[in-house]
C-alpha cells in the first residue's frame, strides 16, 4: 500500500489526465495516487475518468485554485 | 453560518455549472446579442480590432490593410473602442471570468513550468489567432454563430475543428509527456 504523488501544477488539460492514466497503470492494487493540480478542468476530468474506471476518488481543495485528487487503485 | 457550506453558494459560485445550463444560457444570450446588435456573437474578430486600435494608438495606420478595407470594418474602427458592442462583450467575458473565479475563491497566478510551455503557448496563440482570421471566425463566430445561423460553413468548420484537435492532441502528447 504505497502512496505516490504526481505533480501536475501548472499543467493544462489534458496533460494531468494523461499523466495520471500513465502513472496509475504502473501502480499496484491498493496503492494511492495523489494528483496535484491547479487547473480547474482537470479537477473535473481526472476524477471523472478514475471513477468511471472503478477506482475510489476523493478531491481535496488544498488552497485557492489548488486541488489534490486522491485515487485509490481498486483493480 | 459558514458560507462555504451554504447550498446556494455552492450551486451558484463554487461548483461548475452543468453543461446543459451553460448551453441554454449561451443560446439565450446568442439570441439577445443578435437582436440587440444585429450581429451574431463573435470574439476573435474583436481582438483583431483591438490590435488595430493599439496600432493606431502608437501612430500606425491600418487604412490600407486589406483585412480592414471593408466599409463595415472601417466604420467599427472609426466608432471606437468604447462604442463597440463586441469590445464591451469581450471585456464582460474577462471581468465576468475574474468575478467567477474570485467568488469560488479559486484565483491563482500559475507558475510557468518550462520554457517549452511558454513557447508552445505563444505559438499556439499565434496559430489560433491567425487561423481564426483566415477562417473568418473562431469557434464562437464561425462555429457556434455559424451553426446557429443555419450556415453550412459552421458545420464545415466543426469537421476541421475535430481534425485539428486530433492532430493537436497527438502533438501535445508527443512533446509534453
Amino acid at each position: 500500500m504505497a502512496e505516490y504523488e504526481l505533480d501536475c501544477m501548472g499543467e493544462a488539460c489534458p496533460i494531468p489526465l494523461v499523466k495520471a492514466e500513465k502513472k496509475l497503470a504502473e501502480l499496484n492494487v491498493g496503492d494511492i495516487l495523489i494528483v496535484q493540480i491547479d487547473h480547474s478542468c482537470a479537477m473535473k476530468n481526472v476524477p471523472e475518468w478514475a471513477r468511471k474506471e472503478g477506482h475510489n476518488v476523493e478531491i481535496d481543495e488544498v488552497d485557492d485554485g489548488e486541488w489534490e485528487v486522491v485515487i485509490e487503485k481498486m483493480h | 453560518m459558514d458560507i462555504k457550506k451554504n447550498k446556494f453558494y455552492k450551486a451558484w459560485f463554487k461548483d461548475a455549472w452543468p453543461y446543459i445550463t451553460g448551453a441554454v444560457l449561451l443560446s439565450v444570450f446568442q439570441i439577445f446579442t443578435l437582436a440587440a446588435t444585429g450581429n451574431p456573437w463573435g470574439v476573435s474578430g474583436v481582438l483583431a480590432n483591438w490590435g488595430a486600435w493599439v496600432y493606431e494608438l502608437v501612430g500606425g495606420s491600418v487604412d490600407k490593410w486589406y483585412y480592414f478595407s471593408s466599409e463595415g470594418a472601417q466604420r467599427t474602427l472609426e466608432t471606437g473602442f468604447f462604442k463597440d458592442p463586441g469590445t464591451m462583450r469581450n471585456l464582460g467575458i474577462i471581468v465576468g471570468a475574474f468575478f467567477a473565479v474570485l467568488m469560488a475563491s479559486q484565483f491563482k497566478i500559475k507558475k510557468l513550468k518550462s520554457l517549452r510551455q511558454v513557447i508552445a503557448a505563444l505559438l499556439g496563440g499565434l496559430l489560433m489567432g491567425y487561423g481564426a482570421r483566415i477562417g473568418f471566425g473562431c469557434n464562437i463566430g464561425a462555429l457556434f454563430s455559424g451553426i446557429a445561423s443555419f450556415s453550412l460553413s459552421g458545420w464545415v468548420y466543426a469537421l476541421f475543428l475535430f481534425a485539428g484537435a486530433y492532430v493537436g492532441s497527438k502533438l501535445l502528447v508527443k512533446f509534453f509527456m
